[in-house]
Formats: structure tokens, C-alpha cells, sequence
């Protein structure tokens, strides 16, 4: 009886430091004056706003079959906001998914994607954030069932998922393509949808770009890859004019939560456009599923 | 007798299938306005978008589809046509009457503004079109099912 107590005490103490956050090592912040143009260049690409809100204050519900999260507030407000945190600390949050008290966050915020960004670029934004004006809105928590209710063990999930090696070698791809993989892969967080999730919610690596199910439960989410049920018949061309004007190449107009994302990515410079569409071009075409 | 029952049940299957090819349902002949609309648009796109020759007579005939649609459109969505054919209108349509009314009236405004603008060159058929594609963009936001 003993030896099965010192046992279960051993299992236990081990899940515990398996599911620990791992913060970000500071000096890997750059101490430097933060770029304030390429601040806005990556709260656009990143989309801050459709989930954050245009004040950034948050508050927004996502229904999923885990639960149901609110966005937090993000405008600098002192207590509502993020006003008190550091670069450190949305550091991070972004790119390790963790909460300047040490949490873990739920992935219904991107961090697997933000995880590839780099930590200049995370300074930049939060000098381009602190230019917004503080909200006073008190977001309530997330409502989550038992047992994803328990947050330390996302650390059990991140092991599984929270992965800084890009999807496509760089090999792969020229120069032009890579900033276009980072944008997609990175900071786009554009797999976060088009990509097709596994049973705990992971994304499916195999699959990447396939499109699937709608997260929000309703429609489905095209497959962007090279592929015949995918973009094949769209040139580079044609997806960096469909990202700056929202028209595809038979003149239709994009929908749903497209729309945002694709506004958003209308005010990037074209290059940062065309930089997407070559990496698109460059993935491997894959059939979607059903 | 049994053999007159088939042939009733038989008219009674094939009569609706034959008027459904007609096309005289809302959904369908809306569907099929739009279709002439995204044909339009796409003949200008090509030419905005540097894929096709810049032609002042095709540009022209399709800035008048738009507006000749714009006339007929907004009749096409009855009460009673929310549903069935596959249709891509949402329910908003109806729930929002006002506000589609709006986006109509701006459709109809755009295209015939275009049409009087009777544009010789890209950059006046782009400054002609590029409000219309706006309207188109806004409507298909709010009113029109995407998935």
C-alpha cells in the first residue's frame, strides 16, 4: 500500500514537471527602439483586431467543442488590459503561450503559430499596441468542461503541438517564399483555420493547408494548397490580387471570416502579398478531406 | 386502376422536375441574373487586372448587364423564397429588408453612374467599375451564404 502511494506521489510529481511552462529565455528580447511602421505591418498581418476587437478590448466569444473562451481585452489598459506588461511578457504569451504569472493559455490563442515569430518583431507590436487607447472592459474567464478545465495540462498539450520548426524547409523555397512562409506560418496564423485539427484539437501536419471544417461549426474552410480541390488554377498573380482587393479570379468575392483577414492584408505592402502567394504556390498539394 | 395511379404519380413527380429545369423559380432566375453579373465583372476584372486587352466596347456592354440587373434584382427575393435550389441567400435578406434595400439601391446607383461614365481607357473604367465591385463586396458580406 505504501509502495503504491510513493508511486502514484512519483507519477504525479513527474506529470507536474512535464506540464510546466516553459517562459522565454530575456535575453532573447532585442534591446533596441521598436519600428513602429513594422509594429502595425504585423498587428495587421496577424489579424489582432478581428479577434481583439478594433479597441482591442476584447470580449468576443468563440464556441468550441472544448468550451467556450472570451477573448481577453488587449488595449493597454492598466488593469482591464495588458497596460503593465513588458516585451517579456507578450513575448511570451505569443511565442510560448505563456501568462506573465506563469500560466498556461489555452491554444483558442494562436501561440503555435505565433511560436515561429521572432521576438523583434514582438516588441514592435507591443510599442504599435501601446499606441492604442487604454478600455476599461472586464472580460469574464473561459467555461471550459472537465477535463480540459485543468490548464496545466496544456503543458501535456503543447509537447504534442507548440512546435518553432517551420512546416516547409527553407530549402524548399527562395528568399521571396520564406518571408511569405513566415507570414503564412508565422504571424498569418493562417493553418489555424485552413489547416484540419486532430481529436485534441492540434493541427494535422500531414494536412497542412488542406482547409476543413469551419472552428465556428458552420461551412468549411477552403484548401489553399496547389492542389486540384485547392488554389491549382490560381496563379501567384491571382492570390496576391484576391488578398489586395478581395475578388477570386472569376470575380467572385471573399466571405465569411475571410473578409477581415483579407482586409487586413489589403493595407500590407504588395510585396508582403506576393511574398504569400509564392509560398502558396510552393506548398505541397494535398486533397482535402471530406 | 393501378396502372392510372402510376401514371398520376408518375405526372405528378416528372411535372415538377420538368418546370424546375425551366427555371421559373425566384432562386433559380436570381441565380441565374447573378451569374450574368459575375460574368460582367469578371470581363472588367481581366481587363483592371491586366489579363485581358483593354476594349472600350465590351467594357461598356458589361457596365450596362449591371445596370440592367440592377433593375430587376431586388424583385427576385420574394417571401417564400428563403430556401430550396441551393440557394446562396441568407436569411438576413429578409430579416434585414431595410438594409439590403440599401445595398440594392447603391448596386443600382454605382452601376448606372458607371454606364453615364461611358469610360475610353483603363484608368476611367477602373475609377467607373471599382464602386460597383465595392457594393458587390459589401452585399455579398451581410446577404449572401458563404461556406
Amino acid at each position: 500500500m505504501k509502495k503504491a502511494l510513493a508511486w502514484i506521489a512519483i507519477l504525479c510529481l513527474v506529470a507536474w514537471a512535464l506540464t510546466r511552462p516553459h517562459p522565454l529565455d530575456p535575453d532573447r528580447i532585442p534591446a533596441r527602439a521598436p519600428d513602429l511602421a513594422n509594429g502595425e505591418r504585423i498587428f495587421l498581418a496577424g489579424g489582432c483586431a478581428s479577434c481583439h476587437g478594433d479597441d482591442l478590448a476584447g470580449g468576443l466569444e468563440m464556441n468550441t467543442p472544448f468550451g467556450t473562451f472570451r477573448v481577453p481585452n488587449i488595449s493597454p489598459h492598466p488593469e482591464a488590459g495588458i497596460g503593465r506588461w513588458n516585451d517579456l511578457d507578450l513575448a511570451n504569451a505569443m511565442l510560448r503561450g505563456v501568462s506573465p504569472d506563469g500560466r498556461h493559455y489555452y491554444p483558442a490563442f494562436p501561440y503555435t503559430s505565433y511560436t515561429r515569430m521572432e521576438p523583434g518583431d514582438i516588441v514592435d507590436l507591443r510599442a504599435y499596441l501601446d499606441g492604442f487607447d487604454g478600455v476599461d472592459t472586464r472580460v469574464g474567464g473561459h467555461d471550459i468542461g472537465f477535463p480540459w478545465s485543468l490548464r496545466r495540462g496544456i503543458g501535456l498539450w503543447k509537447m504534442l503541438y507548440l512546435k518553432q520548426r517551420p512546416l516547409i524547409a527553407a530549402d524548399a523555397l527562395d528568399e521571396h517564399a520564406r518571408r511569405g512562409r513566415y507570414l503564412v506560418e508565422a504571424v498569418g496564423h493562417c493553418g489555424e483555420c485552413h489547416t484540419p485539427r486532430g481529436p485534441l484539437g492540434g493541427p494535422d501536419r500531414d494536412r497542412w493547408l488542406a482547409g476543413g471544417p469551419s472552428p465556428d461549426g458552420e461551412g468549411r474552410v477552403p484548401n489553399i494548397t496547389p492542389h486540384e480541390d485547392g488554389l491549382s488554377g490560381w496563379s501567384a498573380a491571382d492570390i496576391a490580387y484576391y488578398l489586395k482587393t478581395g475578388f477570386t479570379p472569376d470575380f467572385d468575392t471573399v466571405g465569411g471570416s475571410m473578409v477581415e483577414v483579407q482586409e487586413n492584408f489589403a493595407r500590407l505592402p504588395e510585396e508582403d502579398l506576393e511574398a504569400v502567394a509564392a509560398y502558396l504556390k510552393a506548398v505541397r498539394p494535398v486533397e482535402s478531406g471530406d | 386502376m393501378t396502372r392510372f395511379n402510376t401514371f398520376f404519380a408518375c405526372l405528378f413527380l416528372v411535372v415538377p422536375a420538368l418546370t424546375a429545369v425551366a427555371g421559373d423559380s425566384p432562386q433559380e432566375q436570381r441565380k441565374e441574373l447573378m451569374e450574368d453579373v459575375g460574368g460582367s465583372a469578371k470581363k472588367i476584372g481581366k481587363m483592371l487586372k491586366g489579363e485581358a486587352e483593354f476594349d472600350a466596347a465590351v467594357a461598356n456592354a458589361s457596365l450596362a448587364v449591371w445596370a440592367d440587373a440592377s433593375k430587376t434584382f431586388g424583385d427576385l427575393f420574394p417571401e417564400g423564397s428563403e430556401s430550396g435550389y441551393d440557394t446562396e441567400a441568407k436569411g438576413t435578406i429578409w430579416s434585414d429588408r431595410a438594409g439590403f434595400e440599401a445595398e440594392l439601391a447603391k448596386f443600382a446607383e454605382n452601376a448606372n453612374a458607371a454606364v453615364a461614365a461611358n469610360p475610353q481607357d483603363l484608368e476611367a473604367l477602373n475609377a467607373a467599375a471599382g464602386p460597383v465591385f465595392k457594393v458587390c463586396k459589401s452585399c455579398h458580406e451581410s446577404y449572401r451564404i458563404d461556406d
